[in-house]
């Protein structure tokens, strides 16, 4: 069944390393990433299985498409910002170059202080970041989606907290605190987070 | 209806289940593979909606490959029995799989092919459909659903418990069918039989099929039926009319032969007895006469030779009327016209001058001339006139007519006198052949002239009665076949 797939076989080409990242890492991030995919720099050349920083650089684009912002249909480009984890921001903006998210072009900027975080439309903070209440309370009410890998980033006021199951990398939900940025997260993305806290706007979810 | 009647109204069943079977076995074919096609159609359009739902519901899914989720979607399936269904990612790798046990839809193997989003194959047990996710406009993987058609075995099934429940609903249908059939087509043509039968074994032709109200074509074969009987009826009572008829003319035949016979014997005995009286007297006369020889004495030899005569010549009689009467019976009639006034003239005349003493007044009308046998005719008027002439001898003065009468549409002949007449309760015996009504030597007669008559008579077609009393005369009355045109007025 459709063995070969673009996004695959330009990793072949221009990555061969890539290519032993395994087949489900094609299947699910490169085919969801789509040819952005080829640009990806792999960190671990030797890896058999994605690390886990390529997937959430993955996860990070793909939900800016399960979320709306108040200010959808701006022309300009969409920031993600990328506070701490030098590494991660390097292979975000690899993976997201020249992607388009409803139109918009996607920017990937580093962050080191909370009052630079104001444009960005995601902002990830690293589990490494000392301020990460600063940050929270620069974006709060304001149409920032903030995600993090610290522990308890959604209990400091976060909206999308990564999480490790296994070897699987999963997220949880902060409604109360996208409500506050005046975010609505699509049911879709809702559906396969492992928690939800608090309640959509306008409904519940599940 | 013990005859074998139940086989029309059977087989009229019968005729009745056969079509109703045929047609419901044609009908419930077609339905069922009208049924059949939409079925597939159907079950392909719902596969098409459930493989689209399944392919948006997966999507976050599979992009953030959460095999769980799109598991829990597929689940959802679950109402719909014998359908399997799988999600596959873009590179062909399983990412949720959702089996039944003992369905088996889902191939091994099968490729979309590219640039196709959505196909479908149908094969003989197994619909399979598959759908390519497309996030983005970026296809993201694809989702398979296929159903095993063994609702199509169900449907067969349950296609044949309708059909036999109907079919058990027409068997019923026809026997109430069959049961009105029965009254109004199958129970004529069976009391038709059933007369048919009876009227065999009974040949009892009077009874008649009861005809139906209604005017097809049974009635007609049962007034048909009738008709024949009716004809049959007939002859039967024509065959049995003629039979008796035979009987009785053959009784009567076999009576009259007898009475001629008994009539015969006494005929010829009389006959004997009537000869052999004067012969005796011959023969004693003829003794007499030979002894006479001898003494010879003329005087009474004379004497003896008259009384010979008279013997002789009375049996020359008899003889002559004997035969006549058989000549009466015998002879060949012939045709001529006859005057009978002309010969009654003739014979009076005769008598007149026989006998010049007595005093006899013969009174003669005409009657019209007739067609008859004149010798025959001859010897009956002079019978009868000379019986006339006979019978008034005692009398003084005497009175003879003769006459004819028309009574009655025929003309009646008669022959009247005044003299000693008859006793007319033996009028019966006045034409039976030597019988005498009077004594021999009162007046002498043969006895055989008014049979000579009456035979004479009948022979012309005619008849002959009398009438009379004693000392009051008699009457004589006949008739003639009578010729057309002759009339008396």
């Amino acid at each position: 069944m459709m063995p070969g797939y673009g996004a695959r076989q330009h990793g072949e080409e221009r990555r061969p390393r890539r290519a032993r990242a395994g087949r489900w890492l094609a299947g699910v991030l490169l085919a969801a990433a789509g040819s952005a995919a080829a640009t990806i720099a792999p960190t671990r050349a030797s890896a058999e299985r994605p690390s886990q920083s390529d997937v959430e650089a993955a996860y990070l684009y793909n939900f800016g498409r399960f979320v709306s912002w108040p200010s959808a249909g701006s022309q300009g480009p969409m920031t993600i910002c990328v506070a701490g984890q030098e590494s991660f921001a390097q292979e975000l903006s690899s993976l997201v170059s020249g992607e388009k998210i409803r139109g918009q072009l996607i920017q990937v900027k580093r962050v080191w202080r909370p009052g630079a975080a104001d444009g960005c439309a995601i902002l990830f903070v690293g589990h490494d970041v000392p301020y990460l209440s600063g940050y929270l309370t620069a974006t709060r009410g304001k149409p920032v989606l903030t995600v993090g890998d610290a522990p308890d980033f959604l209990r400091q006021g976060g909206i999308i907290q990564f999480l490790l199951q296994g070897d699987h990398v999963r997220f949880s939900v902060n409604l109360v605190a996208a409500n506050q940025n005046r975010l609505k997260l699509s049911s879709e993305l809702l559906k396969v987070a492992v928690s939800v806290a608090g309640h959509p706007a306008g409904g519940g979810v599940r | 209806m013990k005859l074998s009647s139940s086989s029309i109204s059977t087989r009229l069943m019968w005729m009745n289940l056969i079509v109703s079977g045929v047609v419901l076995v044609l009908a419930v074919l077609a339905f069922f593979f009208y049924d059949l096609v939409s079925f597939r159609d159907n079950l392909v359009r719902s596969l098409e909606t459930s493989a689209q739902i399944v392919g948006a519901n997966s999507v976050s899914a599979v992009v953030f490959n959460d095999p769980q989720s799109a598991t829990t979607t597929l689940e959802a399936l679950r109402n719909s029995p014998d359908v399997e269904a799988a999600v596959l990612r873009s590179d062909g790798t399983n990412f949720a799989v959702y089996r039944r046990p003992g369905v088996h839809a889902l191939p091994a193997e099968k490729a979309l092919p590219k640039g196709a989003n959505d196909e479908t194959w149908v094969t003989g047990q197994r619909v399979l459909l598959a759908h390519r996710i497309v996030f983005d406009g970026k296809p993201i993987g694809t989702v398979y659903i296929a159903a095993r058609l063994r609702e199509t075995s169900k449907r067969a099934r349950q296609y044949l418990a309708i059909a036999g429940i109907i079919l058990l609903l027409c068997m019923l249908a026809g026997f109430a069918i069959s049961a009105t059939a029965r009254r109004t087509v199958a129970q004529p043509i069976i009391a038709l039989a059933e007369t048919a039968h009876r009227v065999s074994r009974e040949r009892d032709y009077a009874v008649r099929a009861e005809p139906p109200p209604d005017n097809d074509e049974i009635a007609v074969l049962v007034n048909a039926f009738n008709e024949m009987l009716v004809q049959i009826q007939e002859r039967d009572s024509a065959l049995n009319r003629a039979r008796d008829e035979l009987e009785q003319r053959v009784e009567e035949r076999t009576a009259a032969l007898q009475a001629a016979n008994r009539e015969l014997e006494a005929f010829s005995y009389t006959v004997a007895h009537d000869l052999r009286g004067p012969l005796d007297a011959v023969q004693g006369m003829v003794y007499i006469l030979e002894n006479l020889e001898s003494e010879g004495k003329r005087g009474e030899r004379q004497e003896i030779l008259q009384n010979l005569r008279q013997s002789t010549s009375g049996m020359a009689g008899l003889i002559d009327d004997l035969l006549n009467l058989s000549r009466a019976s015998t002879v060949e009639l012939r045709h001529d016209r006859v005057n009978l006034a002309e010969i009654v003239r003739h014979i009076a005349e005769d008598l007149k001058r026989s006998e010049p003493e007595r005093k006899v007044e013969f009174v003669i009308y005409s009657p019209p001339e007739v067609e008859a046998d004149e010798g025959l005719i001859r010897v009956a008027m002079d019978n009868l006139i000379r019986n006339a002439w006979k019978y008034t001898s005692r009398h003084e003065t005497a009175c003879i007519e003769f006459g004819a009468k028309r009574v009655q549409g025929e003309t009646r002949y008669f022959v009247r006198d005044d003299g000693a007449g008859f006793d007319p309760e033996l009028t019966r015996r006045l034409f039976e052949p030597f019988q005498r009504l009077h004594s021999r030597s009162e007046f002498p007669g043969t006895g055989i002239g008014l049979a000579t008559v009456q035979r004479i008579l009948e022979r012309h077609g005619g008849r002959i009665w009398a009438e009379g009393a004693v000392e009051k005369g008699a009457t004589f009355w006949f008739t003639l076949r009578e010729a057309a045109g002759e009339r008396v007025h």
